[in-house]
């Protein structure tokens, strides 16, 4: 499990350094209704990873209400959106007492779908429930309209100091140890996000040699939003394909952050030829690994250069915070987990005389008959496995 | 001991047991009674009996001693041919124990096999056919190289018929104490595809929950054990929200453990559910050929994924990707 997961706060007390902005919202949350003057909706905006989407949580959590997240999507449908905010806005909540209806990351929604934005203005306006919107940054001329009818609470960066605070906690709990200075370097490199600070921490624990995290970890990730700036922003020039000999980062991994990074920047026709040259760009990796006929690298790295820049229209403007390449470490905890399940489908394929492919994929079905703790005797699965068995049917029935 | 998971416990171990492959069984049967059997290639669908009736022929020859004179391998879980190689020579190179002179040596999933590999498996079996028999299965005798064809006695399984796995599954709810529906068992039958093994495993499955046997409760089951998301992906997908799709599509594949080709392969049965335009759909189906085709000529398959979701999005605005 992502340790940004495992420790989100859910109670006030868990949440560092933002108690202004806590204490905001939770008078908007009781004003709610109480006067027709009172604002219907909240908006929190601050850069990624200072906890907007958990602080909306947590005020959900500890005002006993029930959160009602929606998307853009939604937004855009106007009889799919009624459809859902019926029972919301209509029924009274089974558990809890009241609802909150979340939008995180408003200014994510691309221009396409700002068509939602009419419908947005009619439903604060005849809200029941107060809303609470997510935003990094909200300047911009879609949030004009917005302004007058909610209330802003902005949520500031987190000082390195309590972010270092919120790691060595994390790490008592995992009953982990990193070097202090370690620690101090993550925490001053996230700038502020402790969520990318947190996922830093994560790996470096798995690391036999955590401070690799960091070798000159501040100056590559400039190198690569650099290159990444160039392609995604500028204009397609022939420059561009030599955009990576100054960073210091092996191919195959740039083309990681690429991919991660593409649809930030680009929507619609856009992202399709940007993943189209992405596509043919693994098509030429694949044929090198093949093949060994390294020629081909001229080809990668031509289409995750000037074939990504060549996607767009028109040349881009503004700021975009890009993403680390995030797929590597969710692969790797995946690994840890599937393990167990790997070696209990070899337990019952050779118990049944199958192949362990067939045992995997008929896993869905068999994981029920191993709820029989006789069965699990016979099998000799382990205490491990038994756990795993055992989280794995909980969350399949909480789904 | 009997064991407790019902695929092994019901599993036939007699040739009068053997449900719904008449003829197979009649003629492996009079062979085995002669003590000399040839090898044998068996192929079938999954779930008719093939793995069932070695063990069957083993026991026969072998009675108690059978485990000793049995080797067992998986041509799909193997890692090349040399494994297997390696691991027949170190079986056959003790004599059988008993009066029949041969041990055996069944290869499932033979099909499995590159035709290189196959080559190599023909040499193998010819050294040691003094002293081993093969079985093979496989789901496609055409898999299969001739000269390994020409040196097997083959016998083809049929699929089984409705009334078959009926037949099984009345036998098992008596001993187990079930009731059971018509439309249960109709229900059961028809998710079962013919595959009795992964019958058996849908009625124990539904009875770990309760011994009245429901349609709706064999249907929970069903539709659970298939991975349905990936419509939810496409949904997304059509719906323009490509970040979405892409972190539930990364998602399901960690989570099932399926590869690039079993999420081309459920999307293709998926497009036809799709609200776009017949062209449309046309198109959206030669992508996903053509990234099916990608993911072989690749190195990333979530890559080709990816870029084929990226059309499902274009098509969402009613636009054809080029």
């Amino acid at each position: 499990m992502q340790w940004v997961e495992k420790y989100r706060p859910e109670h006030f007390q868990d949440v560092r350094g933002q108690e202004e902005a806590i204490s905001k919202l939770v008078v908007f949350v009781q004003k709610f209704g109480r006067s027709a003057s009172a604002k219907k909706a909240a908006i929190l905006y601050g850069p990624p990873g200072v906890g907007k989407t958990t602080i909306a949580q947590v005020v959900a959590n500890e005002t006993k209400s029930e959160i009602f997240e929606l998307n853009a999507s939604d937004l855009r449908n106007r009889d799919n959106l009624r459809e859902i905010l019926k029972p919301a806005s209509e029924q009274m909540s089974l558990s809890k007492e009241r609802k909150i209806i979340l939008i995180d990351e408003v200014d994510g929604i691309s221009e396409a779908d700002w068509g939602g934005l009419p419908e947005l203005m009619a439903l604060i306006d005849s809200t029941n429930w107060p809303m609470i919107l997510t935003a990094n940054d909200v300047w911009g001329k879609k949030f004009v309209a917005l302004r007058k009818k909610s209330e802003f609470i902005q949520l500031k960066e987190i000082d390195y100091k309590t972010i270092k605070d919120v790691l060595i906690s994390i790490l008592r709990k995992e009953n982990k140890f990193i070097d202090n200075n370690i620690l101090t370097a993550i925490s001053v490199k996230a700038k502020g996000d402790l969520r990318a600070a947190i996922n830093d921490l994560q790996v470096a624990a798995s690391m036999e040699n955590p401070s690799a995290v960091l070798d000159n970890e501040r100056n590559i990730e400039t190198d690569v939003f650099n290159a990444l700036r160039m392609i995604f922003k500028g204009a397609p020039n022939s420059n561009v394909t030599s955009v990576f000999d100054s960073v210091d980062v092996p191919i195959d991994e740039i083309m990681l952050w690429i991919e991660e990074n593409i649809p930030l920047e680009y929507q619609g026709e856009e992202l399709y030829k940007a993943y189209e040259s992405l596509s043919k760009a693994d098509i030429f990796k694949g044929r090198i690994y093949k093949q060994q006929y390294w020629r081909f690298l001229l080809y990668q790295n031509i289409f995750l250069s000037y074939g990504i820049s060549a996607a767009k229209q028109e040349a881009k403007t503004g700021f975009t915070n890009y993403k680390k390449p995030e797929r590597v470490l969710k692969i790797w905890l995946n690994n840890q987990r599937v393990a167990k399940k790997k070696s209990i489908a070899e337990k019952y394929a050779k118990f049944m005389h199958i192949g362990e492919k067939r045992a995997l994929h008929e896993f869905p079905v068999i994981k029920n008959i191993l709820k029989d703790p006789k069965i699990r005797k016979e099998l000799k699965l382990e205490q491990e496995e038994i756990e795993y068995l055992d989280r794995d049917i909980s969350i399949s029935s909480a789904n | 001991m009997a064991s407790e998971i019902w695929t092994e416990k019901y599993r036939p171990v007699k040739f009068k047991d053997v449900v719904g492959q008449d003829d197979v069984v009649k003629r492996v049967e009079a062979l085995t009674n002669s003590l000399n059997i040839p090898h044998l290639l068996f192929a079938g669908p999954a779930g008719t009996g093939k793995s069932t009736l070695a063990l069957v022929v083993v026991r026969e020859l072998f009675g108690d001693n059978w485990k000793d004179n049995y080797l067992e391998l998986n041509a799909s879980d193997e890692r090349g041919i040399n494994i297997v190689r390696e691991k027949v020579k170190n079986f056959a190179r003790t004599k059988s124990l008993g009066e029949v002179p041969f041990k055996v040596i069944f290869l499932d999933e033979a099909d499995a096999l590159t035709p290189e590999a196959q080559q190599a498996l023909r040499r193998t079996m010819e050294n040691y056919s003094s002293t081993c028999r093969f079985i093979l299965s496989c789901n496609y005798s055409s898999k299969i190289i001739s000269p390994i064809q020409s040196r097997c006695a083959v016998f083809r399984f049929k699929l089984l018929e409705k009334k078959d796995i009926e037949k099984v599954i009345q036998r098992i709810c008596e001993t187990e104490k079930l009731t059971i529906t018509p439309e249960a068992l109709e229900i059961l039958y028809e998710g079962s595809e013919g595959d009795c093994r992964k019958c058996i495993n849908l009625l124990q499955s539904t009875a770990s929950i309760s011994p009245s046997v429901t349609p709706d409760l064999v249907s929970t089951i069903i539709s659970n054990a298939k991975p349905k998301d990936i419509k939810v992906v496409l949904d997304y997908a059509i719906a323009g929200d490509f970040a979405k799709a892409k972190e539930k599509l990364l998602d399901i594949m960690l989570r099932e453990s399926i590869s690039g080709q079993d999420v081309i392969k459920a999307m293709q049965k998926e497009i036809w559910e799709l609200p776009v335009e017949p062209e449309l759909r046309v198109r959206l189906i030669e992508k996903t050929g053509e990234s099916e085709f990608r993911i072989t000529e690749g190195s990333d398959p979530f890559i080709q994924l990816q870029s084929l979701l990226a059309s499902f999005v274009l098509a969402g605005i009613g636009k054809q990707s080029h």
